[in-house]
């Protein structure tokens, strides 16, 4: 079987001789991130795979060699919470806001105040509203999506993908950001838990236009019904499959069955108060949880707590920011200058307690955006080792991955970054990546603001 | 050695619920009337009250000479503390949510209702809904988790809501030509919002058949599939079970008459009628029914529901029968309901002791939490009230408020501590400035 | 000192009897404007005070009250409200406050006042005989949705008892309110919870966008002086085929320093903006509302500028406020020297208006002070203090008798005089009291 593929694609040699299947990269230092950093060594990779790693590590013949001579070698860094690869999720202008992956789950550009819904208002629970749980983001990638591309360019080798929108948006994907022609070869995992969201983006004061969910108890409410139907759908189901015989058959619900079949939820949390509230949520759903935001993790109170619970967390890396243009006189709440303050604190003090964690970029995608963002939380007291691992080893053991990426080692992806100078450094400079093996170059940088509205001070910079 | 354990006890002393005598007050117990004397606490619980009391050992003495103190006050109409919009109002029925999924322990409300004397609350639902959300006692007890504001053993509640508010999403406003126009939700009449009502609990009781059907089945050994839990209609059997309190926000007086009507057809009562600004109309029946009323002391007017308020509504209502209590249902009123409950005084003549209970022992009545909080007894919570006058003159001010014999607001504290807050505030502020260049000052000319 | 009172009496009662003639005999008055006097009368003819003294005949056809043990005070004034203008805010029909347009100084309030509002008898029970009523709309005073409007027209000072708004007027022109505009300070109830501001995406301008906009407001409203100040130039030379502008002639007293601009201002910065523009315009001013006075303050003492404060049982506008902020207000005015009077900016709580006052003295300020801002001072600052404001002789006889401080919730009103006519103290809701309370 394998010689008739490898038959089929002789021809395509040519096309990818780009892409050697065999390189070797040599003379380099290697963070393998699970291991020892091996100050002047080579990566081997045969067919997208890890073949080798070390101080000696042998070359094949034939291998293509890069002279690493100066460079750093990485592995890819993973997107914990991405919509990536779904072009109709990008945000709408410039950032999105923080703790969603996309600045508003309702799909194109539509303004929030004038959403018109193409279904009739929900009139409750019972008409599942802006759910959608049986998607699998896998089965919506779009390799044409041109934030791959951006993305790649900053480092990220990996995404894990979600289909960002309502209020179930069903399950996210991990895949890998090569340029490719089918979707299909970009998939890592296809489901790896339920994106949930508890608002619809636009107003406060929603208004009943909108249908059921309006509040946020409402969607609490609602969040809640739908797993305590799928409860009943299963067991429905179950005492049907054990004997049809004279019971009414069970209505098949694809919305129960999307909800069944994910192994964890997705819950956003930022305040301290949110994240108290989601966790207990989530332990009375009996499901795993992953929360997302985290943007008061730096309050004294939020790592026991979190430990407390054991579960892991994804943290923004889009930290509060003081105000553009603000009234010299209007008055900050002391909460929101220690947000500005501490926030970038947060992963330093999560590591400390041995909480699990992972870095998102939730919207940056410029390589200076990511490199500025990390490197405050570095500055604010994360180690640098930690950092890197953030955004490599944890995320792929919070998603069950651990076992073939996050990591430079031996039958692992062969996903890699390689710099020149250590990573998140100012003057770093990403030389090439890696995904499945093939070689991509970073692409030109955007120019600082581009896209993302005037400045009205020229001369203050951010 | 010994330097070690004393060193430790020392430590662990504030762990351990501290014992306090408040002494030297005039105490209004509400219930067993008014001295002079002292208030002794013992884990977090009234121990003695007296002209003469029994020091308990290590006691922290707060003397409150000249000071008045009274049971805390308890706000039976509240929509503090709450996340997100307080209405479900997108469906005529929204019995599913509740408000005890949303608790916010950090709103500052929390902190201003203490320093007004207030801490118990009852947080309900908004007013959109015919029948609206589950509700939920709190304590104020500032600086806990969401958790640990809730009101321990408080009966649950479920918000109905008659007249103007539950009709409102019935009659949208037309179109302005810009903006298509929000689709009507049933119902839009008072009648609309009756049917809603009988219909709800239909359901219900259909749901709770289903469930005692259930029920019995599993008694007789059998073992079928339970039914599909509604969250909608769970609370809505409870209801019909007498297991939950209904609170009705109602203002007409033939809305008032309905609603009785309507439970008494449905087997259950309502526990307390709210704003029920006509109430005094058709006192003898809700006296009759053994429902509560929680009122505003003087709002009037302000809708055309609540054109014939009257201020003597308390007063008429109390004389009549019915248990009666002032509450806010605004965030700045709570701060002051004791000079609430003094306008009762003036309006109809209530008498002081009256008055005090109508924002005490009577709102903990209304919410079956009397066995804990609403007066000063030996054996209830310590939810005290500390103020330096009368607290019902206008001139009065808190001093201290304590929940479970714990100190959680107190003036003097709140008062020295504003120099430090400013100045750390300010540090920020200062550091925050530094990282960024200022733009262009100097003060702008004016046209 | 009798001979003038005798002969008065007799001078009166050579006419026919009147209902606006009375002696009040045996109280403790408070005149407001000199020490408390025990155990007196007032004598009050032809609706004056006529004399106070220790023994005073009861002159012929006149009416006796007997007031020991009570007390009586200045009837009190509102200095803010929308009295006889709105009846029930959820109901447009029944609101005349807030019209459209921009420049508005002619729309004249007194003319549109029903003296038949239930809100009047409501608040002479409370003691309150008379009340500026305004005609700017609720919070922020504008109409939802209207272009911005800055000049609501011209408030009136009336009585609360009258049978027509002629009857009730005192000044039927007694400020032009001005809706200054605003920067930064949201109106109405404060800032947004952030929560909900972050989820509105903010306020969508930048602050320099804001400034912007502001500066352009207050030059359109300078401008606006300006074109006045042009007619009025052009009127004084009767300049041939001027056309009466009933605009600029609402402006004209204002512009000869005779009327007071009534300017909404809640910040610091926009009292000061306030206040210079009013200099630069060479107009007097009264602040209205001002949350917060800060900086403002010594501003408004240097330059006499008078404040009617809001509601004292407010929230603090901030979350990091100090939970008394609203409380405390009325004394740092005071300890600045600020001269102010109380007012409620809402029908609904007029009568509460000595209760507001009280809550002042709980967190500072003097006793005195506070019933000061509720009698004399706004007589004052509205231009009356001569007529009304303090029990003195020649004054208007508006004014109450009580059963204690009147600032006590729990002192009932036992009389109220306006005009030296007892009004009765029943209103729809006292009816609506005797009738229920006695149903069978």
């Amino acid at each position: 079987m394998r010689k008739l593929v490898a038959a089929l694609l002789l021809p395509w040699a040519w096309a990818i001789a780009e892409n050697p299947r065999t390189l070797a990269i040599r003379n380099a230092k290697i963070v393998t991130v699970s291991g020892p950093v091996v100050n002047k060594g080579t990566v081997v990779v045969r067919n997208g795979l890890i073949e080798a790693v070390g101080e000696n590590a042998p070359i094949p013949a034939g291998a293509w060699t890069i002279d690493g001579e100066g460079m750093t070698i990485y592995p890819g860094l993973i997107d914990s919470l991405s919509t990536v690869g779904i072009p109709s999720l990008a945000p709408a202008a410039g950032r999105g806001g923080r703790g969603q992956a996309a600045a508003s789950p309702t799909p194109a550009t539509t303004p929030a105040t004038a959403v018109a819904p193409a279904a009739p208002p929900a009139k409750g629970p019972e008409d599942r509203p802006a759910t959608t749980s049986w998607v699998l983001a896998a089965d919506e990638i779009d390799p044409s999506d041109r934030r791959i591309e951006s993305v790649r360019s900053a480092g990220f080798t990996t995404a894990v993908t979600f289909p960002a929108r309502g209020i179930f948006g069903g399950q996210g994907s991990i895949i890998d950001l090569v340029s490719a022609e089918r979707a299909g070869e970009m998939v890592v995992v296809p489901a790896v838990g339920q994106y949930l969201a508890v608002s619809r983006g636009g107003t406060a004061f929603g208004g009943f236009g909108a249908g059921f969910p309006n509040a946020l108890m409402g969607y609490i409410a609602y969040i809640r019904q739908v797993y305590l139907d799928a409860e009943h759908y299963k067991l429905v189901k179950e005492a049907y499959a054990r004997d049809p015989r004279g019971m009414e058959r069970p209505e098949y619900d694809r919305a129960l069955e999307g909800v069944l079949e994910s192994k964890r939820i997705l819950l956003p949390a930022n305040r301290l108060v949110e994240m108290d509230r989601m966790l207990r949520f989530a332990a009375e759903l009996k499901q795993p949880v992953i929360l997302y935001g985290m943007r008061e993790a730096y309050r004294a109170e939020a790592a026991p707590l979190l430990k407390k619970y054991g579960s892991p967390v994804l943290v923004s890396l889009h930290w509060s920011e003081p105000p553009r243009d603000p009234d010299p006189e209007a008055e900050r709440t002391m909460r929101s200058l220690e947000d500005v303050d501490q926030g970038p604190a947060a992963p330093s003090l999560l590591q400390k307690a041995g909480v699990p964690f992972a870095l998102y970029s939730d919207g940056l995608d410029q390589p200076r955006d990511l490199q500025r963002a990390v490197k405050k939380a570095i500055d604010a007291g994360l180690a640098r080792q930690d950092a890197i691992r953030a955004l490599t080893l944890s995320p792929a053991e919070i998603y069950g991955v651990a076992d073939r990426m996050g990591s430079i080692a031996v039958g692992k992806i062969a996903n890699l970054v390689v710099t020149k100078g250590d990573l998140f450094y100012d003057h770093t400079q990403i030389e090439m990546i890696f995904v499945d093996g093939k070689q991509y170059k970073p692409a030109a940088e955007q120019p600082a603001d581009g896209g993302r509205g005037a400045n009205e001070e020229p001369g203050v910079s951010q | 050695m010994r330097k070690f354990w004393v060193a430790a006890l020392v430590t662990l002393a504030p762990l351990y619920a501290e014992n306090i005598v408040i002494q030297n007050a005039t105490i209004m117990t509400v219930t067993k009337g008014t001295l002079q004397g002292s208030v002794v606490i013992k884990d977090g619980k009234i121990a003695e009250v007296g002209e003469k009391v029994m020091m308990p050992q290590n006691a922290t003495i707060i003397d409150a000479a000249g000071q008045y103190v009274i049971p805390s006050i308890i706000d039976c109409h509240s929509h503090i503390a709450v996340d997100g919009n307080i209405n479900e109002g997108s469906v005529a029925v929204s019995s599913m949510v509740n408000i005890k999924d949303v608790i916010n322990p950090e709103d500052i409300a929390i902190y201003r209702a203490l320093a007004g004397g207030v801490t118990t609350a009852n947080i309900l639902h908004g007013s959109a809904n015919p029948i609206g959300g589950q509700t939920i006692v709190l304590k104020m007890r500032w600086g806990k988790d969401a958790q640990g504001m809730i009101f321990e053993g408080a009966v649950p509640g479920i918000k109905f809501a008659l007249g103007e508010n539950p009709k409102r999403p019935g009659n949208p406003p037309f179109s302005r030509g810009i903006r298509p126009t929000v689709p009507a939700r049933y119902p839009a009449t008072r009648m609309g919002v009756e049917d809603t009502i009988r219909e709800a609990l239909n359901e219900a009781k259909a749901y709770k058949a289903e469930w005692d059907e259930y029920a019995a089945k599993v008694a007789r050994g059998e073992h079928p599939i339970p039914p599909r839990k509604d969250l909608k209609l769970e609370p809505l059997k409870e209801v019909l079970e007498g297991k939950r309190y209904v609170h009705a926000h109602c203002y007409r007086e033939d809305e008032i008459l309905m609603l009785l009507r309507v439970a008494d057809d449905y087997g259950f009562k309502i526990r307390t009628l709210q704003h029920v600004l006509e109430g005094y109309k058709v006192a003898a029946e809700i006296a009759a029914s053994g429902t509560g009323a929680s009122t505003f002391s003087d709002w009037y007017a302000f809708k055309i529901e609540a054109n014939d308020a009257i201020p003597y509504n308390a007063a008429i209502m109390q004389k009549k029968g019915v248990l009666v209590s002032l509450n806010s249902d605004d965030a700045e009123l709570m701060r002051h309901l004791n000079t609430e409950a003094a306008k009762a005084m003036k309006y109809g003549g209530v008498s002081e002791t009256d008055a005090l209970a109508m924002v005490t022992i009577n709102p903990a009545r209304q919410l079956g939490i009397d066995n804990r909080v609403g007066s000063i007894e030996v054996g209830k919570d310590a939810d005290l009230a500390i103020y330096d006058k009368d607290p019902l003159s206008d001139y009065a001010k808190v001093e201290k408020v304590l929940i479970d014999g714990r100190v959680y607001f107190d003036r003097e504290s709140d008062l020295s501590g504003r120099p430090a807050k400013a100045l750390e505030k300010q540090k920020l502020i200062d550091k925050e400035k530094q990282s960024r260049p200022r733009p262009s000052g100097g003060r702008r000319p004016i046209g | 000192m009798r001979l003038p009172g005798i002969l008065m009496v007799c001078a009166l009662a050579a006419g026919a009897a009147t209902n606006n003639s009375v002696l009040i005999r045996g109280a403790d008055v408070y005149p407001v404007t000199s020490a408390p006097v025990k155990g007196v009368s007032i004598l009050v003819l032809d609706g004056k005070i006529a004399e106070i003294g220790a023994k005073i005949a009861l002159p012929k056809g006149v009416r006796l009250v007997d007031a020991r043990g009570l007390r009586v005070y200045p009837g009190m004034i509102d200095s803010a409200t929308q009295l006889g203008l709105s009846e029930i805010p959820a109901i447009r029909e029944t609101v005349d406050t807030g019209d459209l347009g921009e420049f508005m100084p002619q729309l004249r309030a007194l003319s549109s006042v029903n003296p038949d509002s239930e809100h009047f008898p409501v608040v002479r029970i409370a003691g309150i005989t008379s009340v500026i009523t305004l005609p700017a709309g609720g919070e922020g005073g504008g109409r939802f949705g209207a272009p911005r409007q800055y000049i609501s027209g011209q408030a009136a000072l009336i009585h609360t008892y009258g049978w027509t708004w002629e009857d009730m007027a005192i000044s039927g022109s007694a400020a032009v309110y001005v809706q200054f505009p605003t920067l930064g300070a949201r109106g109405g109830r404060g800032p947004l919870p952030e929560s909900i501001a972050e989820l509105a995406g903010g306020t969508g301008a930048t602050f320099t966008q804001m400034l912007r906009t502001y500066q352009q407001e207050v030059a359109k409203l300078a401008e606006f002086f300006d074109e006045a100040r042009r007619y009025q130039k052009a009127k004084a030379a009767n300049a041939p085929g001027l056309v009466r502008d009933l605009k600029y002639e609402a402006m004209l007293p204002v512009l000869d320093g005779k009327l007071p601009l009534a300017v909404a201002a809640a910040t610091p910065r926009l009292i000061h903006d306030a206040i210079q523009f009013a200099d630069k315009q060479h107009v007097k001013i009264v602040i209205m509302q001002p949350r917060e006075l800060g900086s403002a303050a010594a501003e408004l003492k240097a330059k006499n500028v008078p404040v009617v404060l809001g509601m004292v049982l407010a929230l603090p506008h901030q979350q990091d406020d100090p939970y008394d902020q609203a409380f405390t207000l009325p004394d740092e005015a005071y300890k600045a020297g600020v001269k102010f009077a109380f007012g409620t900016f809402d029908n609904e709580f007029v009568r509460n208006l000595p209760y507001q006052a009280a809550t002042a003295v709980a967190f500072g300020l003097p006793q005195d002070e506070a019933l000061k801002a509720v009698t004399i001072n706004p007589a004052q600052i509205w231009g009356v203090g001569d007529q009304l404001g303090s029990l003195e002789k020649g004054k208007s006889a508006d004014l109450m008798v009580t059963t204690g401080d009147p600032l006590e919730i729990q002192t009932q009103v036992k009389h109220v005089l306006i005009r030296g006519q007892e009004i009765e103290l029943t209103s729809k809701q006292t009816r609506l009291y005797e009738r229920y309370l006695n149903r069978q």
